[in-house]
């Protein structure tokens, strides 16, 4: 099974059922396997294009997801019929490799996607409060300013539990290090 | 737009989804498409004017039967065909159950038969016009159906073409039993079938030039 599919598929129904932070999480989680997949095959600048437009397509057609199948094979299969429409449209070779669902979950696995994972493995082990702020401010490059008017924190406050997130988390690496 | 402002746009708006949106879908067109072609028929061919006698009988029972349970499976598949990552494998496999019965109801009555008997049993009256009649039944059939996918997200345009062109031959065939006067397995083996494959295949044809989205 697609490791991400538990994660996806719970987002998923949240989302059918309502609720937008849910469904966020899922589009962005989504993004990010849906750019790897589109840059290899159609190059970076049509990528995000095709990226958008299986966003959308993923909205418009929410209601065609079966609870009972798995998520991921849902979306790969609506990102395949993206981009077997994406060759068309350009009227190349409609060469679209037989490929399976694990090559649109694995897409963004390159070095530095598969250090973001384990980082996300990581981050899994802390509230969720906490995981927010530090993704938010780390990874995704927001400012202390942005995250303490959203969070209401103060500004020094943000920065010190984001400090003391990635201490803890240094400290429990480290531990686990240890018990090798 | 930048694709987090998309997602932004997308989720801000969320609504929640009805999970029985895509039998929804499926139950409208296919009820205006057997509407269609039922009025279709009752305006040109008409049903046979013996048919409550008919309904006494044991063919017109196996008419009826044979494609309603085809049809049966062609909905299941429609559905599966227009759910990304689905497998219709399972329901395909199941359409040889129904016309295997039927083949075997054919060769019990085609062995013992003479040559002249054998002709007639495959021929009835109809035979010329039997899987056309169907085919041209199918056609509101084909326009509920197609409308239903598009609004569900088929991926595989050929194979669902084909998935909607057996409901909609299969639940064709069921009205045309309210006009048709034959009475053999046989006939109904050979030109029934046939009439739902030619409309498998036209709705392989149109799938992938009809159904994008």
């Amino acid at each position: 099974m697609i490791p991400q599919e538990a994660q996806y598929r719970d987002w998923m129904l949240a989302a059918l059922a309502g609720d937008a932070a849910a469904y966020r999480m899922l589009l962005q989680g989504l993004t990010r396997h849906l750019r790897g997949y589109y840059a290899k095959r159609l190059g970076p600048a049509a990528a995000e294009d095709a990226v958008q437009e299986t966003l959308i397509a993923i909205h418009a057609k929410r209601a065609t997801y079966d609870p009972a199948r798995p998520f991921t094979a849902w979306v790969y299969g609506i990102a395949r019929y993206k981009l077997v429409d994406e060759f068309r449209r350009h009227k190349r070779a409609a060469a679209v490799p037989l490929d399976e669902a694990g090559e649109l979950f694995g897409a963004d696995e390159t070095e530095a996607a598969s250090a973001k994972r384990d980082v996300e493995k990581l981050l899994a082990r802390l509230p969720a409060a906490k995981r927010d702020l530090v993704r938010a401010v780390k990874l995704d490059g927001r400012s202390i300013a942005e995250e303490a008017a959203r969070t209401g924190m103060s500004e020094t406050s943000v920065k010190v539990t984001v400090h003391r997130a990635l201490k803890s988390l240094g400290d429990e690496l480290g531990g686990s290090n240890a018990d090798r | 737009m930048q694709t987090d402002e998309l997602i932004a746009h997308l989720s801000g708006g969320l609504e929640p989804v009805d999970g029985r949106e895509v039998m929804r879908i499926l139950a409208t067109g296919l009820a205006l498409g057997l509407l269609g072609s039922a009025l279709l028929m009752a305006l040109t061919i008409g049903v046979r004017p013996d048919i409550l006698d008919a309904m006494g009988g044991e063919a017109f029972w196996l008419k009826f039967l044979y494609t309603l349970a085809i049809a049966m499976l062609g909905l299941k598949l429609v559905e599966r065909v227009g759910r990304p990552g689905t497998d219709a494998t399972v329901p395909a496999l199941l359409i040889a159950i129904p016309v295997l019965v039927l083949m075997a109801m054919m060769a019990m009555q085609m062995m013992p038969a003479d040559g002249a008997t054998r002709h007639t049993l495959l021929m009835g009256h109809s035979a010329d016009v039997c899987s056309v009649l169907i085919a041209a039944l199918a056609l509101p059939l084909f326009g509920g159906l197609f409308w239903s996918l598009r609004r569900l997200a088929p991926t595989r345009l050929t194979q669902a073409g084909a998935a909607a062109g057996l409901l909609a031959g299969s639940a064709a065939a069921t009205i045309y039993a309210f006009h048709c006067t034959e009475s053999t397995a046989t006939f109904i083996a050979i030109w029934y079938t046939a009439g739902i494959a030619l409309t498998t295949g036209m709705g392989a044809a149109l799938g992938r030039w009809m159904l994008r989205w």
